[in-house]
């Protein structure tokens, strides 16, 4: 019996010592959804977007205050600077939901690897946030702008980099843990996917820029940074960020469009479904990338005079198709390879290809990369014209 | 045994008529249902018949129509009667109570005593040692309702009464075969509680049967007033939340056990009849798992288990995540909680406990209530809690759902006595997860699960047949395979007789 005894009061003290440590109260936390970082001098500055509850998730009324606030700090470190924001912040500053870092133009240019040590190590943060570079603007400014319909400016930009990688191509999600793995990787270089602030930005921190109809200021996905090390060192346009995307097999779901074979006016494609397969291969010891990727396609909109009924001109549509799509992914490694930047994975191909040979050539990979051989073929399939066959513009003639 | 000593120097009956009735009414203490009545047979002969019995247990039309008889008859033998020798007057009298029913020879007080406080009439014959127990039960009792826990939607709507005869006949018109096997027993030194242990003898195992009949001879008490009494007297655990005797009011239920090879123990004065030995899975089946298609039954069966955990974990689950693990939660849902937490003044924990009370106290108010004020209790709880609470910033809506939910799954569970051990389980649980999170959840499981493990019930281990793993019981655990499947009886308790039986799978018309 005195044993028992013993064994309830050790568990009784057990309870009442320990004093539920590490426990915080759902309403003690500041959780942030969004965490900016900028150069400062030689300092970070550290923003973090804190999520007001009673605003985003109640069902009386609500609208008075902002749903987020977003708070800065500048320190010599990014942790110290986090850990500064409670002297600003109510709460403790809760990170693991965060749904978005921003890392500053100027700050990537000048290198992340600092910064980002930090940021992976922090056991608070769960990786699926996504990491994305404002363009022309700081992180600061980026977390101050109020976006309608979605409540907390995170998430629209979480969810609308997911939406728009899908269904629109020209955006690239990446997590924390792609993005240290491709920074510590030789054979394959970073890419971060670009917003920025369309309109007014200083009327975009005002609740007033969500009580109108057309937002004076609105967060947008643009373009795709390629970095070189842990450097940003370009930029890729729409249709360099989209041929990016199609090489590298992020694309499910897009449109486009190609010109008619008659040279007047373009005909719309809904591409539905693509397999991109990258192949490295060594001819007399030179690297070479072999880049297949085929296609699916719906025709969405005719604006030609065409007869679509015809097999031989879906052959030439898909020809066109063929066209285009070699262009927009030619551009794009022009980009990479005048910026020596493998973003690609190229080397990475070569290397699960020949790996005994890719020990020789990793030396000097991104001035190999730059005269990379880069043989493209595109194989597009028209699967389906929509509900009508000929376009309507056909039958007044 | 306790009955045997008291048997040893038994009071005879003198031959006296009016000593012996002063006796049995001194022994009573004048109670005045003890009816004692001394009637002349005819006058001038020196006949005289004493009545005893008790006014309540005897059916009084049946006492009425008895005296009747034996006066009548005797008055007309009484020539007869007279010029008989001793022996055959008694014999004569048999006779001529005969057409009353069953009859006894009574020579000592005590088993008069007994006699006439189980409703049997006594009759004393002046100048005989020797008397007549005639039997008379009857009396009120309460008909065959249909049970009131354990209800059914399909299957019979038939409930033992309080009355041990009866609740046995129930039995016996389910099982038409000599080897369904009753043991009568007294329990209860002032009660003299009439208790019954019944087996089909031909399934049951031996040793069961023997460990019961050991350990209800061990009880030595002044009453039993219900068989819980027996439950905790007979139980392998006493410290223990968990029930390790499964108990009945449905005559159908304890056939299929009596089937399954496991012993009934049935308790006059009340309508709850045990079944030993009781296993974990046992309390989450119910009746109607066979009387319903198997696919159903499955179905519903995992639905109770997943009651089960909600109603264990629910509240620690929620404390667990919301107070230490706030990272696991989808960042919407987290949002919507803190919005609701905002102005709480009570932690997680606090709350949580604050409600379950709540609802805990209501539930018991509403058991003990009458039935009219029931209602009311019921309106103020669901103002209270789901209304009041809320409104005035005490608690969160969330935490609402949460107790709600837990109450909710508990009633899912068939046996109310295992309920009561998961509420009771569910409060050591969030002191576990308010002082360490999932893990303690974890930790607290774990002990759970190795006490379960520890626990056994006449000899057979409380978590079989998953832990000793026993494939073939599995037909009949989690999943409720078609009858043609349940082939054979329980390990451990229907060892004795495995095949249960031996059906085709389906039954087709043949082809042509």
């Amino acid at each position: 019996m005195n044993r028992y005894l013993l064994l309830i009061c050790l568990a009784l003290i057990s309870v009442v010592l320990s004093g539920c440590w590490d426990s915080n109260e759902l309403n003690d936390l500041a959780v942030s959804v969004g965490m900016g970082l900028d150069k400062k001098g030689n300092k970070v500055q550290v923003s973090t977007q804190i999520v007001n509850p009673s605003e985003v998730a109640t069902k009386r009324g609500g609208g008075y205050s902002a749903p987020v606030t977003t708070f800065t700090a500048t320190e010599r470190t990014t942790l110290e600077a986090l850990r500064k924001i409670t002297s600003v912040s109510p709460r403790k500053v809760f990170s693991s939901h965060l749904r978005i870092l921003v890392i500053g133009e100027a700050l990537a240019r000048n290198g992340v690897a600092e910064v980002m040590d930090s940021i992976s190590r922090n056991h608070e943060l769960r990786s699926d946030f996504y990491i994305i570079v404002p363009k022309g603007t700081t992180a600061k400014s980026v977390l101050s702008i109020l976006n309608p319909i979605e409540k907390i400016p995170s998430n629209k930009m979480f969810s609308s980099l997911e939406v728009s990688e899908g269904t629109w191509a020209p955006a690239a999600k990446v997590e924390l843990f792609e993005f240290m793995a491709d920074l510590s990787d030789p054979s394959k270089e970073n890419i971060l996917t670009g917003i920025r602030i369309a309109g007014d930005a200083s009327a975009g921190n005002k609740l007033s820029n969500v009580e109108q109809i057309v937002p004076s200021a609105i967060l947008q996905y643009s373009g795709i940074a390629v970095f070189k090390g842990d450097r940003l060192v370009d930029w890729l346009n729409q249709d360099e960020s989209k041929g990016y995307n199609y090489i590298v097999g992020n694309v499910k779901n897009s449109i486009g469009h190609i010109r008619c074979p008659d040279g007047n006016g373009v005909l719309t494609v809904d591409v539905t479904r693509t397999i991109s397969k990258i192949k490295g291969i060594l001819s007399n010891g030179k690297p070479k990338i072999k880049i297949n990727l085929f296609i699916e396609e719906n025709v969405a909109g005719v604006q030609c005079q065409i007869d679509l009924t015809k097999p031989e001109t879906i052959r030439e549509i898909e020809d066109l198709s063929n066209q285009k799509l070699t262009t927009m992914m030619e551009s794009a490694i022009r980009k990479a390879q005048r910026n020596k930047a493998d973003i690609f994975g190229f080397g990475q191909a070569i290397e699960n290809a020949h790996p005994r040979q890719w020990q020789k050539l990793k030396n000097d990979w991104p001035d190999r990369f730059s005269d990379l051989d880069v043989d493209i073929n595109v194989d597009t399939r028209i699967r389906r014209l929509g509900t009508t066959s000929n376009s309507a513009i056909e039958s007044w003639e | 045994m306790g009955m045997e000593k008291r048997a040893e120097q038994p009071e005879l009956l003198g031959s006296d008529l009016q000593s012996n009735m002063d006796k049995v009414k001194a022994a009573f203490g004048n109670s005045s249902d003890i009816v004692t009545e001394r009637i002349s047979i005819a006058p001038g002969s020196h006949l005289e018949i004493g009545y005893i019995y008790t006014e309540g247990l005897v059916s009084s039309a049946l006492v009425q129509n008895m005296m009747l008889e034996s006066c009548e008859s005797l008055r007309r033998w009484i020539d007869v009667f007279t010029e008989a020798d001793e022996p055959n007057k008694l014999d004569l009298i048999r006779g001529i109570l005969a057409p009353a029913g069953k009859m006894k020879d009574i020579i000592d007080f005590q088993s008069l005593y007994t006699s006439v406080m189980t409703g049997v009439t006594v009759l004393l014959i002046d100048g005989f040692s020797t008397g007549l127990a005639v039997c008379t039960q009857g009396g009120e009792d309460r008909s065959v309702e249909e049970p009131e826990t354990q209800s059914v939607v399909r299957g019979p709507r038939v409930g033992f009464t309080e009355n041990l005869n009866t609740n046995i006949a129930l039995i016996r018109r389910r099982i038409k075969s000599t080897d369904l096997w009753l043991e009568s027993m007294e329990i209860g030194k002032v009660t003299k509680t009439k208790v019954a242990l019944m087996y089909v003898n031909s399934i049951a195992s031996d040793k069961i049967v023997e460990e019961v009949r050991l350990r209800l001879s061990r009880i030595d008490i002044d009453g039993i007033l219900e068989s819980s009494y027996i439950e905790e007297l007979i139980q392998d655990e006493t410290f223990t939340v968990f029930p390790t005797l499964y108990n009945s009011e449905r005559p159908d239920v304890v056939v299929s056990g009596l089937l399954e090879g496991r012993v009934a123990i049935f308790v006059d004065g009340t309508p709850f009849v045990l079944l030993a030995p009781a296993l974990f899975v046992q309390f989450y089946q119910s009746a109607e798992d066979y009387y319903q298609r198997f696919e159903f039954a499955t179905l519903i069966r995992l639905l109770r288990y997943i009651c089960f955990f909600i109603s264990l974990l629910a509240p620690s689950l929620y404390i667990a995540i919301t107070t230490f693990h706030q990272e696991l939660l989808p960042s919407q849902l987290l949002l919507s909680l803190a919005a609701q937490r905002e102005g709480i003044p009570f932690p997680a924990f606090i709350e949580a406990v604050v409600m379950e009370l709540t609802f805990e106290i209501l539930r018991e108010a509403g058991v003990r209530l009458p039935k009219t004020v029931g209602q009311a209790v019921s309106i103020v709880g669901a103002l209270v809690i789901g209304q009041a609470a809320v409104e005035a910033g005490l608690v969160s809506p969330a935490m609402v759902i949460v107790v709600a939910v837990t109450a909710i799954s508990n009633f899912v569970i068939p046996s109310f006595n295992m309920g009561i051990s998961i509420r009771i389980i569910r409060f050591i649980m969030m002191l576990f997860a308010a002082t360490f999170g999932l893990f303690g959840i974890t930790v607290g499981l774990i002990a759970m699960v190795q006490h379960l493990c520890s626990l056994r019930s006449f000899g057979v281990p409380y978590m079989s047949p998953m832990a000793p793993l026993n494939m073939p019981d599995q037909k009949d655990t989690i999943l409720r395979l078609p009858l043609w499947g349940l082939f054979s009886r329980p390990r451990f308790i229907g060892d004795k007789n495995k095949t249960r039986e031996a059906n085709p799978p389906t039954t087709k018309p043949n082809k042509k």
